[in-house]
């Protein structure tokens, strides 16, 4: 379904990721652990068309869309949901849905997503009316997630759900994630977390200073000496 | 404890002593006693010598110590009559002493001949004399002492009593329910009854801005006619700022490029084109919307403070081209241009009645199609980017499309406010359109409230209207700005008619916030 070759990436003199290669299949979910500045969120930008590789490729259903703006990108069906529960503070949370849907030109369709979304995150329903900016953190990542359903996604680019939450609502956005799967929806997953992130996925990558320096099973991955050294507290 | 409460009195002192000598310094306690002599009529300057009512300053210290007395029972809530007055007394002394040392020093200065004017060109020989009550500057200095401390032991206790009964709170409570319970009548099942009223304003309202402008005299028509042009030009600047965020300063550019194209098109000089008054107000606007997309295309991709720098920049090269020898061919150079022609239907010429309702169209006219945008698709696709660009890109909007738009549209309204503005004055000049303009427009988009509409009417009725209206604060008008702007900061920083939601914002500020704990991984 997706596939990254080679792909490079640099701010200025700064090279960011090294000509990395990263596939998903239809249905997956695939992870992408590391430490900080590793280059997870910039790979996550370059699919979602906000930053234009050097060079390399991606394709998408065997389409090129390394050079795609990220309209068109989520015209197709890759959807992002930003790191740090970034939400429309000002607009209730039922504007913040309808934004989601923005690419969407029927509104029977927007209507019908909301209340599939709805069904995921009761606790939305409930809230529809408020601020988004005064929702509870774990409410605020349930936003942005169901924001991303909105435009009816086939693959889903997760960047770090699980930022400053309560261990709880961690588990209860990863139970989610699976839901969400289960759906049909493709999910690639950038993740700190590497436990929950390893327990979660089907395969994995791990990432260091711009490079891909492991892949595989998550099962197998777990067991590996250095990883389990690195990001798994030994 | 105990320290802490008297500290509010010293601090309320020192501020407030602070204040008045800076007023005394810019020549304000002579225009402040001014107006309260023309409050009480004895304004008239009275005896051989000139003399103006010393009463009046006296009042005005007085004023000061009240307001002084007012706040230092405001910050003590909880504490008993006899801290509270005490309070009050020792603010009062404070500042009297401050500005009595200020007035003993100058006062002596001046009774040996120093001229302070070469310093400070509000403190001539005749405003030491009013300073100085015509006295010695030792019996002066006493009674800005005594006047502070009683007046400010007067504001105290008037502050305290109605802390003490908190009648305030209670009356505030009070209009609030009776609001919420006409508002509820209205709506139980009764909008029919509800739409009638709407009904009923609306035609009152409409009524209201046809007669005005028929009974009101020239004066005011001139006055509102300035106004609306500013709500015009709000109204586009809103589009860009309070909609879709971007901070552009430079906006006096889309304003000028109207305003020339138009007299330049009408005028006789100096191209004699002589066009069609309608027909030059649309190219007028159409050049202003391409200007707008012309200066967007480059910059567009900038953020924040950047995009702030290059328009401030903007706005300066386009009235210096204007003015420039390079240009004077075109546009006559600093002379202007004159004999710009007036709008007329029907071979009639507009009469400044027409123009005031012609105007008042045409802000209603942009209400409506800038309210209708807000709650549209692009408004919405406007306040997401404000919000927060990337998400707004990762959700699908085309940011850059998006906000060219707003520009143009924005540089449109600019354009349509600059003919009309030249068209009225029938000159126009590079000078009317330095940075102040921009200044002045974004000054009513935040006065008024970010991206809140009415909050533009309001906020160009204060900024624009209010200087025009009280002429005797002209010399301090930027003061007086400074100063409104500051307060409006601190007491009101969602504007004074806020957008709903910011105002829920910023006042609920502290019931916000994650009941999560932050963890950072």
């Amino acid at each position: 379904m997706l596939n990254i070759n080679s792909l490079n990436v640099s701010y200025g003199a700064i090279h960011a990721l090294k000509g990395i290669s990263i596939s998903l299949n239809e249905g997956e979910i695939v992870a992408l652990i590391g430490a900080n500045g590793a280059g997870k969120s910039t790979t996550l930008n370059a699919i979602s068309g906000i930053l234009h590789p050097d060079s390399g490729e991606i394709n998408f259903d065997g389409r090129s869309i390394a050079q795609s703006k990220p309209g068109e990108i989520v015209k197709q069906g890759i959807i992002q949901v930003p790191e740090g529960r970034k939400i429309f503070s000002r607009m209730s949370v039922y504007e913040n849905l309808e934004m989601g849907g923005y690419s969407l030109s029927n509104k029977n369709q927007l209507r019908e997503n909301m209340a599939q979304v709805f069904e995921i995150f009761p606790r939305l329903k409930e809230r529809q009316k408020q601020l988004g900016g005064t929702l509870s953190g774990g409410e605020q990542q349930m936003l942005s997630m169901g924001r991303g359903l909105m435009a009816e996604p086939r693959l889903l680019l997760l960047d770090e759900p699980s930022m400053g939450l309560a261990p709880m609502l961690v588990e209860q956005i990863f139970t989610t994630i699976a839901k969400i799967n289960n759906e049909g929806v493709s999910i690639l997953l950038v993740e700190q977390n590497a436990q929950m992130a390893l327990a979660l996925s089907n395969r994995a990558y791990v990432m260091e200073t711009g490079k891909i320096v492991l892949s595989g099973p998550s099962e197998t991955l777990m067991e590996n000496q250095m990883v389990k050294e690195a990001y798994l507290g030994g | 404890m105990k320290q802490n409460k008297i500290k509010q009195g010293v601090i309320t002192g020192l501020t407030f002593g602070l204040i008045f000598i800076f007023l005394i310094l810019t020549g304000f306690t002579q225009v402040g006693s001014d107006m309260i002599g023309n409050l009480l009529g004895n304004f008239e300057k009275a005896g051989a010598e000139n003399a103006l009512p010393v009463i009046n300053l006296i009042l005005f210290t007085g004023l000061i110590g009240l307001l002084m007395g007012l706040s230092t029972s405001k910050a003590n809530l909880s504490n008993t009559w006899l801290a509270s007055l005490l309070n009050s007394i020792l603010a009062g002394l404070i500042a009297g002493l401050l500005v009595g040392a200020v007035i003993l020093v100058t006062g002596s200065f001046h009774s040996q001949g120093v001229d302070f004017r070469n310093y400070l060109p509000k403190l001539g020989s005749e405003q030491m004399n009013y300073l100085l009550h015509y006295t010695t500057p030792l019996a002066a200095g006493t009674t800005y002492l005594i006047t502070s401390t009683v007046a400010s032991l007067i504001g105290g206790a008037i502050g305290k009593a109605f802390r003490q009964q908190s009648w305030t709170a209670h009356s505030m409570t009070w209009t609030k329910n009776t609001v919420k319970n006409i508002g509820k009548k209205l709506k139980l099942g009764q909008s029919p009854q509800r739409k009638i009223i709407t009904i009923l304003g609306l035609i009152v309202a409409g009524g209201l801005l046809y007669l005005l402008p028929l009974v009101w005299g020239s004066y005011w028509n001139y006055t509102m006619g300035t106004v609306a042009i500013y709500i015009l030009l709000g109204i586009g600047l809103n589009i860009i700022v309070g909609f879709s965020g971007q901070l552009v300063l430079g906006y006096v550019a889309f304003f000028a490029t109207g305003a020339y194209t138009f007299a330049l098109l009408t005028a006789p000089q100096p191209h004699a084109i002589l066009m069609n008054v309608w027909l030059a107000v649309g190219i007028s606007v159409i050049v202003s919307t391409l200007t707008g997309l012309l200066l967007g295309l480059p910059i567009l991709n900038l953020r924040g403070d950047y995009l702030a720098i290059v328009t401030l920049g903007f706005g300066e090269i386009v009235r210096i081209l204007i003015r420039s020898d390079l240009l004077t061919f075109l546009t006559n150079g600093p002379k202007g241009v004159t004999n710009v022609v007036q709008p007329s239907w029907l071979g009639k010429v507009f009469s400044d009645v027409n123009y005031t309702h012609f105007l008042f169209l045409l802000v209603l006219i942009a209400l409506f199609i800038a309210k209708r945008l807000k709650d549209s698709r692009t408004g919405r696709s406007w306040i997401a980017i404000r919000e927060d660009q990337t998400v707004a890109q990762a959700t699908g909007i085309n940011t850059f499309k998006s906000k060219l738009l707003a520009l143009a549209l924005g540089a449109a309204l600019a354009g349509l406010a600059g003919a009309l503005f030249a068209s009225r004055n029938q000159f126009t000049g590079p000078e009317d359109f330095t940075l102040m303009v921009s200044v002045n427009v974004l000054c009513i988009v935040i006065v008024g409230g970010m991206g809140s509409l009415p909050g533009i009417v309001v906020g160009a009725m204060v900024l624009k209207g209010l200087p025009e209206i009280l002429r005797e604060l002209d010399d301090y008008r930027l003061l007086v700005f400074g100063a409104l702007l500051i307060a409006m900061m601190i007491i009101r920083p969602q504007g004074l008619w806020p957008a709903k939601k910011v105002s829920l914002e910023l006042q609920r500020k502290d019931s916000l916030g994650d009941n999560i704990q932050e963890v950072e991984p």
